[in-house]
């Protein structure tokens, strides 16, 4: 086996290379940077185990529209028939700044991305500047020469929140043949396609069930997407119950070993996993982290707001204006930064902080304050059983509380 | 002279908003199991390099 690297940026701590065959990204020590041919970077004279936040996110999240005609009862954007897009010109005014900033990956989603004209000149463009396009989509719609068109994209996945009965209940419409026929049609054309699927408390039984659909149309990931209350799912009552959220892990790994597919959570699923105390320098390898909004990660509204990530709120700054994303990057995303070194209790005393970062910051959010623990950490709930009024004593934990 | 390291992987490419999390597929096989990956790793990626 060969590893080509393909493009490599320094970091503080050495530097971020992205491979091919296998795909993916490796964050690597100074001395391995020199190996690979690589000269000092000014940013090594920092501290290289300093927390500071990386010279710019990996990915970043283009919200190409909010237009779609599914109608989801629990879209986040808020997609509408007639929602607005980003142009073809300001879509590749930005790419040309995270191409310069040195980003690796771009997530195209909506909305519904194929709805739009402009998509795939934009996935092209993106990949002229040596960016990769990687995208989401309902499949509503999709056709086989758009299919064999989707040959410019990395990774797609089709949105199946569950298999007949149960996608119908969790989108409100009965859109799972056009979803399985989008996949075949996909698959025919390129390995690279698998299934995003909301977890919610309606489709949390039905998980199994589009696990086999992966196997059998021998997709590459299931990735499973915690359901956030934000747009308009923050109308319904399906965020996960205490015991679905303790028993999500597990069920992903025997999803995983039963039916041998790869299967990923999304990061606001972070305190669901740590509760389970996995090893935490295998989860610092394999990049198993919480929030990682403002970090890893960032997005670009239709309107061109910058985002932390597509579920938080604009940061006023306008990405469509060369350079704004570049000079905003170092600063604008302190709420989201901090929260490892100013986190309240129970995140405070929690062995698994500093990766799990409070877990998802736009559920906090939704509930209260940004800057408040993830109140579907099974940990937090224990923790606030145990100090709500009428306790005298604190319920024991799951996770040691280690003296400051 | 210690040679240079792998310090974290994340393989594939995401598609999604939020999904730059947790990869189960190796997470539950310890820290050993990575030690030995980011071993073998940078074992691939400096013959590569040189070869």
């Amino acid at each position: 086996m060969k590893l080509r690297v393909v493009r490599a940026r320094p970091e503080r701590f050495g530097g971020i290379a992205e491979t091919e065959h296998p795909r993916a990204l490796l964050h690597v020590d100074r001395r391995m940077m020199r190996e690979l041919g690589h000269p000092d970077s000014p940013s090594w004279n920092e501290d290289e185990r300093s927390e500071a936040p990386l010279s710019a996110p990996t990915e970043v999240h283009v919200v190409l529209s909010r237009r779609c005609a599914a109608g989801c009862t629990g879209c986040y954007v808020d997609a509408t028939p007639k929602g607005a897009s980003l142009s073809l010109v300001d879509a590749r005014r930005i790419l040309d700044e995270l191409a310069a900033m040195g980003v690796f990956h771009v997530a195209l989603g909506g909305g519904e991305a194929l709805e739009l004209p402009q998509l795939f000149e934009i996935a092209a463009y993106a990949r002229s500047v040596g960016i990769t396009p990687n995208l989401t989509t309902s499949g509503l719609g999709l056709t086989a020469a758009d299919a064999e068109r989707c040959r410019v994209f990395g990774q797609i996945n089709v949105s199946v929140d569950g298999v007949g009965e149960v996608y119908t209940r969790a989108r409100g419409f009965d859109g799972f043949a056009h979803a399985e026929r989008a996949l075949r049609l996909l698959r025919a054309v390129k390995e690279e396609v698998g299934v995003n699927c909301v977890v919610s408390r309606t489709t949390f039984d039905g998980l199994g069930e589009v696990a086999r659909l992966v196997r059998t149309l021998r997709l590459n990931e299931l990735e499973l997407l915690r359901f956030k209350p934000v747009g308009r799912g923050a109308g319904l009552d399906e965020e996960l119950t205490p015991e679905q959220a303790r028993r999500i892990y597990p069920l992903a790994r025997r999803l995983m070993l039963r039916h041998r597919i790869r299967v990923k959570l999304d990061c606001s699923f972070a305190p669901m996993v740590f509760w389970h105390r996995p090893s935490a320098r295998a989860a610092a390898f394999w990049g198993v982290q919480g929030c990682v909004a403002g970090d890893v990660l960032a997005a670009v509204a239709p309107e061109g707001n910058l985002m932390a990530c597509s579920f938080a709120g604009a940061t006023g700054v306008d990405a469509r204006i060369p350079g704004n994303v570049r000079s905003a990057w170092p600063s604008s995303f302190a709420t989201f930064r901090d929260f490892v070194g100013s986190a309240p209790q129970p995140c405070a005393s929690c062995q698994y902080l500093r990766l799990c970062r409070g877990g998802c910051r736009a559920v906090a959010s939704a509930h209260g304050r940004l800057s408040d623990p993830d109140p579907g950490c099974p940990r937090v709930q224990e923790w606030r059983a145990g100090h709500s009024p009428g306790r005298s004593r604190p319920a024991s934990l799951a996770l040691p509380v280690i003296p400051a | 002279m210690r040679k240079g390291r792998v310090l974290r992987v994340t393989f594939g490419c995401n598609p999604n908003s939020s999904s730059l999390g947790v990869d189960v597929t190796f997470l539950f096989l310890g820290a050993t199991f990575a030690t030995a990956i980011a071993l073998l790793l940078g074992a691939v990626l400096r013959w590569s390099t040189r070869s």
